[in-house]
Formats: C-alpha cells, sequence, structure tokens
C-alpha cells in the first residue's frame, strides 16, 4: 500500500475519536457550558460499547447504547450546571472522575478482551476508486463517514444557517439578551449539553467497537482533554473541530510511521509528537489566530451560569 | 558449569525426592540459593502468599498466565490462609503501597510478577522475615530471588518459521520499551529468521507500554504499510494479531495462545507457564527449605512455542521444529560471531553467549533497526 495513503489511513482512524468528541464540545460550549467531563463520558462510552456488543452482536446498537449512556450522564451534569448553576469546572472534573472510576469498575471483566464485532469497512461505490483519498477515506467503517461528513455539515449549517442556531449561539454570547429576546436559555442549554455529552460518549465507543478495537483501563488514555483543547483551536466551530481532529490523527500516524520508516529521528521524539501537537494547538490560536481574534474567540458567558434574577 | 537444560523440572523432582538430597539443581536454575539460612516453615493454615500484577488478569497474556499460577497454587495448597492479589500495580511508588500493604496484612511469600525495580526493594529490605521472589528482576538479597523465562529459545525458533513464511523479508516488531528483554527478543527473532533468508531485516516500533491496543493497532498498521509481512511483538494483548488478521499478513504472538483472534494469520507464540515453578516455590517457604535463588526457565520448561497456526505449511513447522529439538539438547544458536549494527564485534568468533549475557542483552545485531535511537 502506498505509504500516503496508508498514512491517511491511519489519521482519518485516530482523528475520528478526537473529532466526535470536539465536536460533542463545540455544542456544549457554543450554548456556554465548558464541559470537562468528556474524558469521563468517553471511558462510559467505551465500556458500554464492549459491553453491549459482548451481550449482543451489533456495533450499531452499542454505538446507540453509548449515545444513551452518554446523554443520561450529560442531563446529570447539565442538571447541576445549568438548572442548580453548580461550578462547571468542578463539575466537569467530577464527571470525569466519576466516568473513569466506573468505567474502570464496570470494565474489569471486559479487560483486554477484543470486541466481538466492530464497524467493518464499507466502500463507497466510484469514490473508493479515487487514488490516495479513495482507499484512505472511502473505504472506512460507516461511524468514520458519520464523524467527518454528516455531523460536522449538519451542526455547521445549524449553528450558522439557522434561526434555531443563531438562538444557539445567542445564549452562549449573552443570555440575558437572549432571555430578553424570548429564547428559553437553560432549555437550550441543557439539551445542547446532553447532545455533546452523547457525542462524547459515542468518541469512546468508537475507540472500541471501531478503533482499536477492545477495552483496557486507561484506553481513553487523556483524549477527553486534548478534545477540549482542540475546540479551542477549532475557534468553536463543528467542521474546524472535526478537520483538528484529523490533523491531529495524522499527528499521531506520523510518529509511527516515521518509526516505521525507520526515519533518522529518535523513536522517544517520535513517540512525542501528539503531546507537542497538543502544546502547539494551545499556543497557535493565541499567535496566529490574533487577527482573527473575534472570529475565533471563544462564547462570551462562557463558563458562567446564567441567573435571571442578577440580571 | 552443571549441565542443567537436559533434565526436567518434573524429572528433577522426582529425582530429588527419592535421593532425599538438596545439592542437585533444579532445572533452570542460573546460580544456586544465597548462602542465607532459609526461612521457618510455616503452617500451611497460617501461610499468606501475595501477587502483584503489572497488568489485568483478564488480560489473556502476561497477568493471565500468572494468574493461572496463583490458581495452580490454590489447588495444591488449599488450606492456605489467604492470597492476596493485586492488578494493575503501576511502576512507580504505588507499588510500593502495595507491596507494604501485603507485608502489612501478614504475607509470608510476596510474587512481584513484573519487575518493579526499586520500588519493591525498599519493601524487601524491610521486611526480612517475608520471602520475595522477583519476575525478570536483577537483584538479589537474602529474602529476594528472581525469575524468567530464556524466551530467547522459543523466539529464535519461531525466527526460523518467519524466515519461511516472510516473502519479503521485512519483518516488523511491536516493542514496548528498548529494555533487555526487547533486545534479547528482536535480536533472537531476526538470527532464527536469518538462518533461511540471510537478507531478512527486522524493523521495530517502541510503543512505550506493555499494554496499549490502540498504540499496538496502530505500529502494526504502520509496519505492515511499510511492506513489513510478518508482525511479531512483546505484548500483553491481541492488538496487531488483528490487524495482522485484516490485513492477511502473518503474526506471533507472546504469552498465551490467541488464535482465536487471528486464525489465518496466527503462526506461533512464546507460550509462558508459571504454574510449576509457583507451587514448588510456595512448597518450599511452607516447608521451611526456602533460600532465594535465580532462575531463568528453559524452552521446554515453563517457555516455549505454541503449536503451530493452521495456515503454517507442514514442512515450515518441521523445520523449525527440528531447531527447537536441537535447542533442548543442548545447542545455543547465540554463539558469534555477532555483529551489531554498526558493524562492531561484540561477540567473538567461536564464543558462545552466556545465559546471563543473553538475559542482560543490551544492544541491536546488524539488521533490527528502531530500538537504537
Amino acid at each position: 500500500m502506498d505509504v500516503l495513503t496508508g498514512l491517511l489511513t491511519t489519521a482519518f482512524l485516530a482523528g475520528g475519536v478526537l473529532a466526535l468528541a470536539a465536536l460533542g464540545e463545540v455544542l456544549a460550549e457554543r450554548v456556554g457550558v465548558v464541559n470537562l467531563g468528556v474524558e469521563g463520558l468517553m471511558a462510559l462510552g467505551a465500556v458500554t460499547g464492549i459491553a453491549t456488543v459482548t451481550a449482543v452482536p451489533s456495533p450499531m446498537l452499542g454505538f446507540l447504547a453509548a449515545l444513551a449512556v452518554g446523554a443520561l450522564f450529560g442531563m446529570v451534569f447539565a442538571l447541576a450546571t445549568v438548572f442548580l448553576r453548580a461550578n462547571q469546572v468542578l463539575c466537569g472534573l467530577a464527571l470525569t472522575l466519576t466516568g473513569t472510576g466506573l468505567a474502570a469498575t464496570i470494565g474489569r471483566n471486559y479487560s483486554g478482551m477484543p470486541a466481538p464485532v466492530t464497524f467493518e469497512p464499507v466502500q463507497v461505490p466510484l469514490l473508493s476508486s479515487i487514488p490516495i483519498i479513495g482507499p484512505a477515506f472511502f473505504s472506512q467503517n460507516i461511524l468514520v463517514y458519520l464523524i467527518y461528513l454528516v455531523l460536522p455539515i449538519f451542526f455547521s449549517y445549524l449553528m450558522f444557517s439557522t434561526r434555531h442556531g443563531l438562538n444557539m449561539r445567542a445564549v452562549g454570547e449573552n443570555p440575558a439578551a437572549a432571555d430578553a429576546a424570548g429564547i428559553p436559555v437553560n432549555l437550550f442549554r441543557f439539551s445542547y449539553v446532553t447532545i455533546g455529552s452523547a457525542l462524547g460518549a459515542g468518541a469512546g465507543a468508537y475507540l472500541t467497537l471501531a478503533f482499536v478495537p477492545s477495552w483496557s483501563d486507561g484506553v481513553v488514555a487523556g483524549r477527553g482533554w486534548i478534545a477540549v483543547a482542540l475546540v479551542i483551536f477549532a475557534g468553536y466551530r463543528p467542521i474546524m473541530a472535526t478537520l483538528s481532529g484529523l490533523l491531529f490523527g495524522l499527528i499521531t500516524a506520523l510518529g509511527f510511521i516515521g518509526q516505521a520508516r525507520g526515519w533518522p529521528v529518535a523513536p522517544a521524539f517520535l513517540s512525542m509528537l501528539p503531546y507537542l501537537g497538543t502544546v502547539a494547538f494551545i499556543i497557535v490560536p493565541v499567535l496566529a489566530w490574533q487577527k482573527m481574534r473575534r472570529a475565533m474567540a471563544a462564547p462570551a458567558a462562557l463558563a458562567q451560569p446564567y441567573f435571571r434574577d442578577m440580571r | 558449569m552443571y549441565n542443567i537444560r537436559n533434565l526436567s523440572r518434573r524429572g528433577f523432582l522426582n529425582l530429588s525426592a527419592a535421593a532425599g538430597t538438596s545439592l542437585l539443581l533444579p532445572q533452570g536454575l542460573i546460580k544456586p540459593a544465597r548462602a542465607a539460612e532459609p526461612l521457618p516453615a510455616i503452617a500451611e493454615e497460617e501461610a499468606v502468599i501475595g501477587f502483584g500484577h503489572v497488568g489485568p488478569i483478564t488480560d489473556e497474556g502476561w497477568t493471565w498466565a500468572h494468574h493461572q499460577g496463583l490458581l495452580a497454587v490454590k489447588e495444591a495448597y488449599p488450606k492456605l490462609a489467604n492470597i492476596l492479589e493485586v492488578e494493575n500495580v503501576p511502576y512507580s511508588a504505588d507499588a510500593t503501597r502495595t507491596y507494604r500493604q501485603f507485608v502489612s496484612e501478614g504475607a509470608n511469600m510476596i510474587f512481584d510478577t513484573s519487575s518493579t525495580g526499586d520500588f519493591l526493594h525498599q519493601v524487601v529490605k524491610r521486611a526480612p522475615e517475608v520471602a520475595f521472589m522477583e519476575c525478570n528482576g536483577h537483584l538479589g538479597m537474602d529474602n529476594l530471588g528472581w525469575y524468567y523465562l530464556a524466551h530467547w529459545y522459543p523466539t529464535y525458533v519461531i525466527g526460523v518459521a518467519a524466515g519461511y513464511l516472510s516473502k519479503t523479508g521485512k519483518l516488523g516488531y511491536v516493542a514496548s520499551f528498548p529494555v533487555a528483554s526487547v533486545y534479547a527478543s528482536t535480536n533472537a527473532f531476526l538470527m532464527g529468521a536469518r538462518t533461511v533468508n540471510p537478507e531478512a531485516t527486522l524493523q521495530t516500533i517502541v510503543i512505550n507500554s506493555w499494554f496499549d491496543p490502540q498504540a499496538a493497532t496502530q505500529a502494526g498498521t504502520a509496519l505492515i504499510d511499510n511492506g513489513c509481512d510478518f508482525l511479531f511483538g512483546i505484548m500483553d494483548e491481541a492488538g496487531y494479531l488483528q490487524v495482522a488478521e485484516k490485513r492477511g499478513v502473518w503474526a506471533a504472538m507472546w504469552n498465551t495462545d490467541i488464535r482465536r483472534y487471528g486464525p489465518n494469520s496466527y503462526v506461533s507464540s512464546v507460550i509462558i507457564d508459571f504454574k510449576d515453578f509457583y507451587v514448588d516455590q510456595v512448597g518450599k517457604r511452607l516447608a521451611g527449605t526456602w533460600t532465594p535463588g535465580e532462575y531463568l526457565f528453559p524452552m521446554g520448561g515453563g517457555v516455549d512455542r505454541d503449536t503451530w497456526g493452521q495456515n503454517v505449511p507442514k514442512e515450515v513447522g518441521k523445520a523449525a521444529d527440528e531447531v527447537r529439538q536441537k535447542i533442548v539438547d543442548g545447542w545455543s544458536p547465540f554463539v558469534g560471531e555477532l555483529k551489531d549494527k554498526d558493524g562492531k564485534v561484540r561477540v567473538e568468533e567461536g564464543q558462545k553467549m552466556t545465559e546471563m549475557e543473553l538475559y542482560n542483552w543490551d544492544w541491536s545485531v546488524d539488521g533490527v533497526t528502531g530500538l537504537e535511537g
């Protein structure tokens, strides 16, 4: 197989995890809620996915079950942060700790066990015969298409081309004004935090059902945090979040390809690439996005609970 | 030196039981026990044995094999007061805490099934009445011994098979860390393959973990993309075997028979078995005859190649098994002249590497790339 094709195949596959989790986080942050529980949600999703397919051999069912579990925990988180107005950072950390701990406990019996069924690659007719991109992108499993095409385009359209999206962004920028305009602030926040959490757990299920494919404690390995960082890099935009996930997948894949091809770079340095990438993803927006600061800025009301009576 | 390889463990046990002597050395004992006084005997009903593992016992690999050893101990000594077991002991101060906990819970004998080095030794020094055995350890004390497998022999045999099976002559290796086990494993594997295909090379990818299905999967993919058509590695899970199955290349594994994850690709495994060893060690501790020994299990005595995979041609298996038999009969393939990757002669012509040199191997033979910067 062509090296470039191999590199892109791995990049699409590896980046999907981050792309999906980052997309979920974009939804939550756009309505003004920082969800630092992504890491925990991914762990829960990962274990739910593997537990479901062990019982019922259907990867789609496993993915849906993970979405449901993610939504459930997202509702608890949203209840605390949106309606009870608890501190979002603390609640997020609590969700991460709960999620990883709970997943480790549930996952004990599934540890190291490969998934009995996984998402299998689906060849897209015609498109899969395009050189390089064809085998790399159009011969992947169905979740990859969902993550890279369907979801980002849908949410981008929803967010920037509909009245509903305008309302959604207004809630994140200035909840008081939105409230005055008759937009149900808390309902918006609750719904999108829940949907975002579901996608976060879905990213975990993608990990165990399409990528690895098996569960082991610590399988998420900090990717939840990287997803949070990617959202800032992506300027809170769905399509950008997906692309930055892909870029990150590319960096990870580069580390392996570099070793496989025996590049004259120390293996330790190549293994360091993802972490250097994370650092770059934090620094680049500060420096390079300077001119586009307004466009790429965080929603003004991010991480601020909304109290109507303190307007 | 005594020829230790001609005697099977059971053979030895029967023999020594019959002779009633402790002068004979059990198979695999590298160094006789230290001059320390044996620890006093304990009644089975009062004895507590502890096991600390690096991974989860469900990994179907390294930790699973040690857990089978624990089960064998339980079966052999059903009246033991308690068997303590902790999984996922990290290589950190948490290991010290875990083993200290074992001691405070009254453990009489503790097995560290994946070397935690100084983190264990701190506890060993402070608990002179407790017997410690460290797997892949390197240090002996009055109450600390070590044990490991001479895995380079079965690895060499699997390497011979790889030499026959690989068409491209490019072999891939998913490595954990650049440590002695990995140097010995990669070198033995390529040396075996080169007896068949002198042009064969071995490319390694270091993933900085013994158990990381994600990284192993990606590493396996990258190796295959790069033309490797035989994957080997030293992982505690089946990650790259699943990749090999999907991509239609050969793969050999470590620890246990996990061919069901890739029945078409599976060639063999470096199979490990600690059952007899643990039962023997616990028995000695109970009887008051335990002193810290240093053991390397020979081929056929705790470590071996697995039965060949379903798609491995009969003649390939047969050719490799002939090499295996030669090794069991006492022949060593690790004889000079051996050069490192810079062409420097590291083992002189005709010189045979000792077991301890193999155990502490720290350089790559010519043809192995990726381990040394």
